[in-house]
């Protein structure tokens, strides 16, 4: 009865933000088409520049449906970063994680039904010409497009975002089914049905997620080009998943939590050690990306960068270069900072902050070009989307036992961690065996 | 060398499980013993901390490597061409820390691995040739299936029949054998 209350009230509050969103885009949709027809006008010349529409007002739809997709590319990371964790712990066929993969399996889950309906007023919006240009310029009339125009047409894209995030759903959710399944038989079976659906899985995963942040993010300026966009979010993503699910983790894990009999230092320290290998990875990406782009010089791809170092972007960008790389990465060098709270909280909230810059610095310049411009909707969508997510990812995690209880590989997790202190050998009796 | 062979080098203890070495180490460390090893056939988590060893210093022989290996690149290309035999290419400036970046990168990582490497075995007194251990035939499984604490003779806490007792009794070893220097 609780339970089915809890999933009401989910629903209620979804559709509510769902029909907030709605009657906004009803309001606006006058200035929706306004824009829309001159976009059009403009398509052909479009190519290689940023789309200068003059000044986009606060309140204008184009801005709302830009706020969403940047708060919707931010939490999608942490789906899809979930989803992959839980992928590699069954690729690797991982000890040290079993004790935390519930938590992982949980959050990757959201991605059916809760991101796919999130997702709906993206779609919504991009039809009403107030988010990609290209779903208003004819092919004919622009070069860039005509090549792209497999991908990047209304039908490709209307069908593909939901199909590409309900089967990764689906591959989440199942491998969640069996977990809880093996919670209550213990049969090995689960495991390896995990185990196959990873390794086949993963392949899948890489093109999916690929192909959902071209189609909703790179496509912004469809005339760019960059084979390692796909792989740059990955990295940001998966950095922005780590750090949650360390603090996350650390919080269910304190005296009366469910994690507390399961979670120890070591998992503290290894989530730590992966959050600061993501720190260098995604720098290694993202620098990769500008590195190549830079000394190639071609302008189809150079003006997605130029853009971003007109007026106050270029500060944003530096901000990412310091802000989400040299900072954590100094600060993470020290083995034991990666289990002091007192310093990791601070760096996670910080870590929060640095993804959003990096979502706002891939999508915001294509309707402010003359630099940064915050709004209101961007801290109200980001954080109210989040905030939604997380009590859903609550009310379904406390479905199921906190951790998978008779995976064969928890005792690896669980035992030869907790080493007595000095003198305390005596009681210690023959708890390593 | 008569007399030299008959000088203890340590106690050498035999333990058939990771789990029986590790609840060994536990007791060796608490009864203060310093000059003490454990050799396992393979890494035991966790092994740091039952034997109450502190944090390896190795890490800031690999951060001095690294600091300086990134300078290094960084200064030797601003040097080759930008200073000592300034040249244009692709229309680029003649120095920028972009395209110096890949080769200081490399460079970090190369002089990382050597301070690492280096510094271990600074630490360590490494390169040794020879190890009393070396002699001992039961020793030679410590690569195969079986787990050894050695405590040295030198050791301030070390008596032979005091020790042994210890070994036997406290910590379970199977065997307890005396190897000489």
């Amino acid at each position: 009865m609780n339970s089915l209350s809890r999933t009401t009230r989910s629903w209620m509050f979804l559709a509510a933000a769902v029909a907030a969103v709605g009657a906004v885009s009803a309001l606006g949709a006058d200035a929706g088409h306004a824009a829309a027809a001159h976009d059009a006008s403009h398509g052909a010349s479009a190519h290689g520049a940023a789309h200068a529409h003059g000044h986009v007002s606060a309140f204008s739809l184009k801005q709302i449906a830009h706020s969403y997709l940047t708060a919707y590319m931010f939490c999608l990371s942490l789906c899809v970063g979930s989803l992959f964790l839980t992928l590699a712990h069954h690729l690797f066929d991982a000890g040290w994680s079993a004790s935390i993969r519930r938590v992982t399996e949980t959050m990757a889950s959201l991605l059916f039904p809760w991101m796919l309906i999130l997702a709906l007023p993206i779609i919504g919006f991009a039809w009403t010409g107030n988010l990609h240009a290209w779903f208003k310029i004819d092919p004919a009339t622009d070069h860039a497009l005509d090549v792209k125009k497999v991908l990047f047409n209304p039908k490709a894209f209307t069908l593909m975002v939901p199909v590409l995030v309900f089967l990764l759903g689906s591959m989440a959710r199942s491998i969640r089914a069996w977990s809880v399944a093996q919670d209550k038989d213990g049969a090995a079976i689960w495991t390896t049905k995990s185990r196959k659906l990873a390794a086949g899985g993963i392949f899948f995963f890489a093109i999916g997620v690929t192909l959902l942040c071209f189609l909703l993010m790179k496509s912004l300026q469809h005339q760019f080009f960059s084979t390692m966009y796909g792989v740059y979010y990955f990295a940001g993503s998966v950095w922005t998943t780590l750090i949650t699910l360390y603090l996350l983790t650390m919080w269910l894990a304190q005296p009366g939590r469910p994690l507390e009999k399961v979670y120890f230092k070591r998992q503290q320290q290894d989530l730590g050690v992966l959050f600061f290998a993501f720190t260098v990875f995604y720098a290694y990406i993202h620098f990769s990306q500008y590195f190549l782009i830079w000394n190639a010089a071609i302008p189809e791809e150079t003006f997605w960068y130029v853009l971003r170092e007109v007026g106050s972007w270029k500060w944003v960008g530096m901000t990412i270069l310091f802000g989400h790389f040299f900072v954590p990465f100094l600060i993470l060098l020290n083995q034991d900072i990666k289990r002091n709270l007192a310093v990791m909280i601070p760096v996670g909230a910080w870590a929060w902050l640095m993804h959003y810059i990096d979502m706002t610095y891939n999508i915001m310049p294509v309707i402010h070009p003359e630099g940064l411009h915050l709004t209101l909707w961007d801290p109200l969508l980001w954080l109210g989307m989040s905030a939604l997510l997380g009590r859903l990812f609550w009310s379904e995690y406390r479905k199921n036992p906190a951790y998978p209880l008779k995976d064969p590989r928890l005792q690896e997790a669980i035992i030869h961690h907790e080493v007595p202190a000095p003198g305390a050998a005596a009681a210690h009796g023959h708890a390593a065996h | 060398m008569s007399s030299n062979r008959s000088k203890p080098h340590g106690l050498l203890a035999e333990f058939h499980t990771a789990a029986d070495i590790f609840e060994a180490a536990i007791r060796c460390r608490d009864a203060g013993f310093t000059k003490w090893d454990v050799y396992t056939p393979f890494p035991i988590h966790g092994m740091d901390e039952a034997m109450g060893l502190r944090k390896s210093p190795v890490g800031w022989f690999t951060f001095c490597g690294g600091f300086t290996g990134f300078f290094t690149g960084m200064t030797m290309i601003w040097y080759m061409n930008k200073f000592d035999y300034p040249l244009v290419v692709g229309g680029k400036p003649l120095f920028t820390p972009l395209f110096a970046f890949p080769v200081s990168y490399e460079m970090t990582i190369l002089l990382s691995a050597f301070g690492t490497l280096f510094g271990m075995f600074f630490l360590n007194k490494l390169p040794r040739f020879h190890n009393p251990l070396f002699k001992n035939e039961r020793f030679k499984k410590s690569t195969d299936d079986r787990f050894f604490i050695c405590i040295e003779a030198a050791d301030p806490k070390f008596g032979l029949e005091a020790t042994r007792a210890f070994l036997t009794e406290k910590c379970h070893a199977s065997v307890v054998e005396l190897v000489e220097d």
